[in-house]
């Protein structure tokens, strides 16, 4: 495939919105499912409990730190690596995410504020985490992209003037029109056609093969890491076919 | 119990804002302007704050 056509239209640390010309809806598909399930990130997986005495059970502790997202480097790491986290609280007071010791300072809570659990007066939690480096096809918290899905681009005519009594009708759309060659979201009007066509007669009509992307991650990485990866491992996994058809 | 992690059907991190959350809701703020304010858009995860119940003090007793 000769050079894709790509603009950002929204930018932002953790969600970015981006517009890709010319491909189709299968390999749209492909970018949105690799960026879902195969780019790895770190959670923890493994814990050993020293002393709980809060009103959860290890299980339910051990589960909530796993959903803990953990910022995770790109390159630095292979899958399966392992980083090793502590924590250490007394009540009265709550354990957050924040609470979590690294050993390694590349791997650390992407949010601070995430309460894992409340303790009251003479309650303790002491434990060791090992986190591990998954995709997201093994488990949906090593999944580094959140709501990632694409729409297509609408593009919007203006055909001539409402008749003087026609009824007025909501014209809902959501995702990113073009007028003219100019890139609009939907929420800039309130995603009603209305507000910004006042009495026109409109055409919308999907923009074949353009694809508008909308990207969140979980704090693991910045969004347009998440892609970068994403396009990198159909990229690798291309290779390693090509690779193993030669004769 | 406690508040979920993450919402349950679009995998973002909730957890964190419950807190900011109650407390405002408490001070007799509009839950609806809150949870656009702290930047909780889809319905998904809104409900996940808004349907919630800390429920801790209510089985710490009884360890």
């Amino acid at each position: 495939m000769t050079g894709l056509d790509v603009e950002v239209v929204e930018d932002g640390d953790r969600s970015m919105r981006f517009l890709v010309r010319g491909i189709t809806p299968a390999y749209a598909n492909g970018i949105r499912r690799a960026m879902i399930a195969d780019v790895p990130t770190f959670a923890i997986d493994t814990v050993r409990v020293i002393e709980n005495s809060s009103v959860m059970f290890n299980e339910q502790i051990s589960l909530r730190l796993g959903l803990v997202p953990l910022t995770t480097p790109v390159g630095e790491f292979e899958e399966g690596d392992t980083v090793t986290l502590a924590l250490d609280v007394s009540g009265p007071g709550t354990a957050y995410s924040g609470d979590l010791v690294s050993a390694e300072a590349m791997v650390e809570p992407a949010e601070q504020n995430v309460p894992i659990i409340q303790l009251k007066d003479g309650q303790r939690l002491e434990l060791e985490a090992d986190a591990v480096l998954g995709r997201g096809k093994s488990h949906a918290k090593h999944q580094g992209g959140v709501s990632v899905g694409y729409r297509h681009l609408q593009r919007v005519e203006v055909v001539g003037d409402l008749e003087e009594f026609a009824v007025d009708e909501p014209r809902i759309v959501r995702g990113v029109i073009e007028d003219d060659g100019e890139l609009i979201p939907t929420s800039e009007f309130d995603h009603d056609l209305r507000n910004r066509y006042p009495g026109k007669e409109l055409s919308v009509e999907d923009v074949p093969n353009a694809f508008v992307f909308h990207v969140e991650t979980d704090g693991s990485f910045e969004a347009e890491t998440l892609v970068d990866s994403a396009a990198s491992s159909i990229g690798d996994r291309a290779a390693e076919l090509h690779d193993a058809i030669q004769l | 119990m406690m508040v979920p992690v993450r919402c349950f059907t679009c995998g973002k991190v909730v957890g964190e804002h419950w807190e900011a959350f109650s407390a405002r809701r408490e001070e007799g703020e509009d839950p609806a302007e809150v949870l656009d304010d702290l930047g909780v858009n889809r319905h998904c995860c809104r409900r996940m704050l808004v349907s919630h119940t800390d429920l801790v003090d209510v089985v710490s007793p009884y360890q």
